[in-house]
């Protein structure tokens, strides 16, 4: 007979009479290096996107001033100005956004489902270091003459790879996200009642699942091509062709799906109400999430654009926002109002997402006929300055569980705005640009646009770079450690509130009640 | 004592709740799944845009033979069914029939790399051509995802049967077990959209 069980009580009690000394806490940069705390793991991707986004901006700022006279190149030589556009249109996705969107969401989603820690800690860790891996390895490709365009053929395979690094990296942390919503969820929390935030992390999670491994395909396809000759893919240059949908609506749309979660977070919590429009507000995020889907793209036919799948998701896009405002909207009606730097925030974030989306639901009318050109761009540049802003304003809103103290508030409502006008001057001449009939894509400098605008587009991306600079000075003071900061010091109805501030190793130091509706901290304050 | 006595076992623990492993793997499964549609898709695009140019879309000497793929993916059915088996086993505590499901499951998996690897000598097909390009990236793809998942269940059966997971609560193996059937429904889309169409 053969007994493989151990009965549960056999395995108590050698534990309670041998029980293993606790292992001391690792300090200083092995804390870092080697942690699996998710808010680590979350604060090492926000700083990492930083530092390689302000080399994305500065890239573009550079591009910026390049538009202003088109026809000669100043800033670079004809040799590379096509490697570092697609350098830069790369970086504003997977150097800038994502690791942003994803730090923000690692450190802040399982708080906010009440786990202890995030699902799969060692991969979410591994996430970033091959993230960080990868990011370095892009630029090494770019460094060593690779890339798109680029003259050495192993440089070019190096960009490949660092492509697929990136990507899968992206894979693992949404697959240690997704399981954390999923499964990790606190007693009573059922999908229903799950904080905005963590349900639109979810579903972009979820998105990214069902996308980003079409490109990874891709990108095994264009290896063993580039290896072989490069005759079916295309030669270098045509390596950005075969991955442009990704920076093209619908599927830039994934990169800020978490926006909408945020923002609905956020102005209800200022409410300070119960959401009645709930099932509305998650549908919303869900479709949005269901509508962001474009990896249909990825065939590369041109054709594509013009079907009614396409041109219906584009349109219907809109919708799910809409959604969003009227379950704030209605949230406010029965709640009050109370401004502070993550209202601000929430409301740029969202009007910069709307910008984007709206010009991406106009772009698809057919005969407009502005795919490929610089409307592209500027919808591809509203969508990620969205998420950046949501990012951002993620950190401030949520600084006591990120970083160690609140954030400074004064500066904190002036970045946003600063963000917001600084995005409309970036996107709105390259959306004129476009409908004016200005191939940007296709032509020779990678500029476009009309010589005036650029001018706007410039002036955009310095007030840019100053939202950027007066967020951080109104997030600095919280890095410092503080006493007795509040726990929740924005009368929260989520759980990361019931949290100290900032949160230790396991996140909460008392047994969380059964959560029994999707306001559990107002149950509380009722109940009290 | 008499020898036909029955032992009163204590009762299994409780499944561990929330299933971390399966959910984890579930969404990575789906990732794969996704990344091979990407692949087909690309191919299945580059084929008809070559077929609608009038070209014969294998080069003039190649061949995809039936036979070997038939095999493969006849093997790759099989392989589920013992994977199955495996994970039944563990369920009833039975390790003599967990070990030989998985060993036949790895056997298979083994088979299914072997029968792949003859079919490439027998297409004669370059990879500095288009076809060669797609087929070879899909497939070898594939055999990438297959030595994936045999490594992913024989860890988790040791580790399963060496009591990290408890009776019933198998999630370990069952874990496997899900990216082992996306492994055979991926073989089912590339025997019907490579083998079978060519």
């Amino acid at each position: 007979m053969a007994v493989t069980e151990t009965p549960p009580e056999t395995v108590s009690a050698a534990s309670e009479t041998a029980p293993s000394a606790p292992r001391p806490q690792p300090t200083g940069l092995a804390a870092v290096l080697g942690s699996g705390d998710h808010k680590v793991i979350g604060r090492l991707y926000l700083a990492s996107g930083l530092l390689f986004g302000t080399f994305v901006l500065v890239l573009g700022a550079l591009f910026s001033d390049e538009a202003i006279a088109p026809k000669t190149l100043d800033v670079f030589t004809r040799d590379t100005v096509f490697q570092f556009f697609t350098l830069y249109r790369v970086g504003t996705v997977f150097l800038l956004a994502l690791p942003l969107v994803i730090g923000i969401a690692l450190a802040v989603v399982p708080l906010q489902v009440g786990a202890r820690t995030v699902a799969f800690p060692r991969a979410a860790a591994a996430s970033y270091w091959t993230w960080l891996t990868g990011a370095g390895l892009l630029l090494a490709s770019y460094a060593m003459n690779g890339g798109p365009g680029g003259g050495r053929a192993s440089g070019v395979d190096l960009w490949i790879v660092a492509m697929a690094v990136l990507t899968l990296s992206v894979l693992v942390a949404a697959i240690s996200l997704a399981t954390t919503v999923l499964a990790l969820r606190a007693p009573g929390l059922t999908i229903a009642r799950t904080p905005f935030y963590a349900w639109s992390v979810l579903v972009a999670a979820i998105l990214w699942l069902v996308t980003l491994p079409v490109l990874f395909g891709l990108l095994v396809v264009m290896y063993v091509d580039h290896r072989h000759g490069g005759t079916s893919i295309g030669a270098n240059a045509g390596l950005y062709a075969r991955i442009t949908w990704l920076l093209r609506n619908p599927q830039i749309y994934v990169v800020a799906i978490p926006v909408l979660g945020f923002a609905a977070d956020v102005l209800t919590t200022t409410a300070r109400a119960r959401v009645t429009l709930r099932p509305a507000v998650l549908g919303g995020i869900g479709a949005f999430g269901v509508l962001s889907f474009g990896a249909f793209l990825a065939t590369n036919d041109a054709d594509a654009v013009k079907t009614p799948l396409y041109i219906g998701m584009s349109l219907l896009a809109l919708l799910p926002i809409l959604a969003v405002l009227a379950g704030a909207a209605d949230t406010f009606r029965k709640g009050s109002f109370h401004l502070t730097a993550g209202f601000a925030y929430a409301v740029s974030a969202l009007l910069a997402l709307l910008l984007g989306v709206a010009a991406g639901a106009l772009g698809s009318i057919p005969g407009l006929d502005v795919t490929g050109t610089i409307y592209d761009i500027g919808v591809s540049h509203a969508i990620v300055l969205a998420a950046v802003i949501g990012s951002i304003g993620g950190v401030h809103w949520w600084a006591t569980k990120v970083l160690r103290q609140p954030a400074k508030e004064a500066p904190g409502l002036l970045a946003p705005v600063l963000l917001l006008l600084g995005t409309a001057a970036v996107v709105i001449p390259d959306l004129i640009s476009g409908l004016a009939g200005d191939k940007g894509e296709l032509a020779p400098d990678y500029t476009g646009g009309i010589k005036g605008l650029n001018v706007v587009v410039l002036i955009g991306v310095v007030v840019l770079v100053l939202g950027i600079v007066t967020a951080l000075a109104a997030l600095l003071p919280a890095l410092s450690a503080a006493d007795d900061v509040a726990a929740d010091p924005w009368t929260g109805s989520t759980l990361e509130w019931l949290a100290p501030s900032p949160p230790p190793l396991g996140n909460f130091t008392a047994d969380l009640p059964v959560v029994t509706s999707a306001e559990p901290l107002i149950d509380l304050r009722e109940e009290a | 004592m008499a020898a036909d006595a029955t032992f009163a076992l204590p009762p299994a623990a409780p499944p561990a709740r929330p299933r971390v492993l399966l959910v984890g793997t579930a969404l990575a499964s789906i990732g794969t799944f996704m990344a091979f549609a990407g692949l087909l898709g690309i191919y299945l695009s580059a084929r008809s845009a070559v077929i609608h140019k009038g070209v014969a879309w294998l080069p003039k000497g190649a061949s995809i033979p039936l036979t070997p793929g038939n095999m493969g993916f006849a093997t790759m059915l099989l392989s589920g069914v013992t994977m199955w088996w495996a994970v039944d086993a563990v369920g009833r505590n039975d390790r003599q029939s967990a070990y030989l499901g998985l060993g036949l499951t790895i056997f298979f998996g083994l088979a299914v790399i072997n029968a792949t690897s003859f079919t490439y000598t027998q297409m004669h097909l370059p990879v500095r051509s288009t076809p060669g390009v797609f087929i070879y990236a899909v497939t070898g793809a594939h055999l990438a995802m297959i030595i994936a998942g045999l490594v992913f269940a024989t860890v988790m059966t040791f580790r399963t049967l060496g009591g990290e997971y408890q009776g019933r609560d198998r999630e370990g193996l069952t874990a496997a077990a899900v990216f082992w059937y996306a492994t055979i429904a991926v073989s089912a889309v590339i025997w019907l959209a490579i083998y079978v169409t060519k």
